[in-house]
């Protein structure tokens, strides 16, 4: 019994103080932050934004659809070019001795540095926000991807082995499935950070789009609007978030 | 006797007729070590007859797994002949002549324990495994049964006890329906109690089917409760040190063998030995 009655007092809990918590900010935000004389053009309060989200909805949907399919594209197409190279980089040892510390290197070019120049490659429509959303997608999922198909065990190759398993057997019965939660480790880190890509993508050079609502609220002093962008450019990532754990949950159920 | 199980044909009393299961002439296995070539094993010579259940038992480093791993294809040795059923080790390996149970259980945590257990079948299914007669083997579900895991077909790994981990390895193993089962320190993870119970399981499995096991253990009770022979390697190189042959004591023996004075002294003769390996 009190074991039960622990376990529903920290599931509440689990709920209602993080509930909680955002509230006090919200409160803070609300009644403080003007009192500091913080003027409403640059941080408007929470109800000024719920306001402006309600008044524009479809401008904001109009622009929340091309971050959308920037980002999707971008999150299918990064990870699956890390998924694939990943997979040359297990089957080829010289490949991944040559080109593995390169990808490291690359890894730590920052993406804001790189997208001006791909904005000046691929001009400004979806194209260059697709690539920086794929990039900033690739680079943790090669890395998981290419430590979860090496993560078997001495024991399970041999076990493989003594059962006469072909390559492509031991790929789909050992390294694949030992490879998922590597995998989703960074799914999850590239479903938040594709939406990341396409915004910065369009900061650099787009009219539509959250990152151009962005852009232009800022530019003209509308911070209502501005604060409205992030917060829908928010919950896009924490929706393909979601849909990732969901899938991860329904995937990975056996730990 | 366990259901589905292929029987042994003619019983343990006419064994010395059968061919071997394994010989073993001069085999050498060495290492590329950071201070040169170690050898691990040299110049073993050994013949394990059809149907026999060997142990071998010696000291950390003597070679104990290494033996097993030859016989089960998963090193080469650098010299000398190793034979099973007369082909080398490869041929029966395809022909899934040997079954191996690793001292983890090496069971796949993201399979249930049914899904464990018909990893033989799904696998090795190209040109490579030339398999025997099809017929006559265990179902998994029997195995499931025979091994005492009714009820939890569809557990996964870490739901399950060590001991039941190691049932549901023998219980694959035995799905190909190997001739010969080899054994790398199973139980040596286990309480004492689980030990004791799963190596009464194996003797019941061993004299239903037939089959020839090498057992390796730590353990000298274990080694000398278990086997018809104990093979006891010395270390630095890994050679063969002694070959206890147990079976007059067993056939003797009446009531509790591991209580029986004769057993007892050949037990304490195998500690001796040990001692100065």
């Amino acid at each position: 019994m009190l074991n039960g009655r622990g376990q529903r007092a920290s599931a509440t809990s689990r709920v209602a103080l993080p509930v909680l918590g955002a509230l006090s900010l919200l409160a803070f935000w609300q009644f403080l932050i003007p009192l500091f004389g913080v003027p409403k053009y640059i941080v408007p309060t929470p109800w000024q934004v719920m306001l402006r989200i309600a008044a524009d909805p479809l401008l904001l949907w109009q622009n929340l659809v091309p971050t959308f399919i920037e980002s999707i594209l971008g999150f299918i197409i990064g990870n699956l070019a890390a998924i694939l190279l990943a997979i040359g980089f297990v089957y080829n040892k010289r490949v991944e001795q040559a080109y593995f510390p390169v990808v490291l290197f690359l890894n730590t070019i920052p993406v804001l540095a790189l997208a001006p120049i791909i904005v000046l490659i691929f001009g400004i429509g979806i194209l260059p926000k697709v690539i920086i959303a794929s990039i900033i997608c690739f680079f943790p999922t090669l890395v998981n991807m290419t430590r979860g198909l090496e993560s078997v065990s001495a024991s399970e190759k041999d076990l493989m082995h003594v059962l006469s398993a072909s390559g492509f057997e031991i790929f789909w019965k050992l390294r694949a499935p030992r490879s998922l939660p590597f995998l989703f480790a960074s799914l999850r880190i590239a479903s938040t950070a594709c939406v990341v890509g396409a915004i910065v993508g369009e900061w650099i050079g787009a009219n539509k789009g959250l990152g151009a609502v962005i852009i232009q609220s800022t530019f003209n002093y509308r911070s209502d609007l501005l604060y409205a962008a992030i917060i829908v450019s928010s919950s896009l990532a924490v929706a393909i978030f979601l849909v990732v754990t969901a899938v991860e949950r329904r995937i990975i159920n056996y730990q | 006797m366990p259901a589905g199980l292929p029987s042994g044909s003619d019983g343990r009393s006419s064994l010395a007729a059968r061919p071997p299961a394994i010989r073993a002439a001069g085999v050498d296995v060495a290492f590329q070590g950071p201070a040169g070539i170690h050898k691990v094993l040299a110049g073993l010579d050994i013949e394990v007859a059809d149907g026999e259940l060997l142990t071998i038992i010696g000291p950390s480093g003597c070679g104990k797994s290494t033996l097993l791993r030859v016989i089960a294809d998963l090193l080469d040795p650098a010299a000398g002949a190793i034979e099973v059923f007369g082909q080398p080790p490869a041929v029966a390996r395809r022909r899934r002549d040997v079954g191996f149970v690793f001292q983890d259980s090496t069971l796949l945590p993201w399979r249930t324990v049914i899904e464990n257990l018909r990893l033989p079948d799904e696998v090795g299914r190209g040109a490579q495994v030339e398999r025997r007669d099809e017929q006559g083997g265990a179902s998994a579900a029997e195995l499931i049964t025979m091994m005492g895991l009714a009820g939890r077909e569809n557990a996964y790994p870490h739901q399950l006890s060590g001991g039941q981990r190691q049932r549901v390895a023998i219980a694959r193993a035995l799905l190909s329906r190997p001739r010969i089962l080899l054994m790398d320190e199973p139980f040596g993870a286990l309480d004492e109690i689980t030990r004791d119970r799963l190596n009464e399981e194996l003797l019941n499995i061993w004299r239903s089917t037939g089959m020839t096991i090498l057992f390796v253990t730590h353990s000298i009770m274990e080694a000398a409760y278990l086997g018809e022979r104990v093979l006891v390697l010395a270390s630095n190189p890994g050679r063969l040190r002694e070959l206890e042959d147990l079976r007059a004591v067993k056939a003797a023996a009446s009531g509790s063998i591991r209580e029986n004075p004769a057993f007892v002294e050949r037990m304490g003769h195998l500690r001796a030995v040990l001692r100065t390996c």
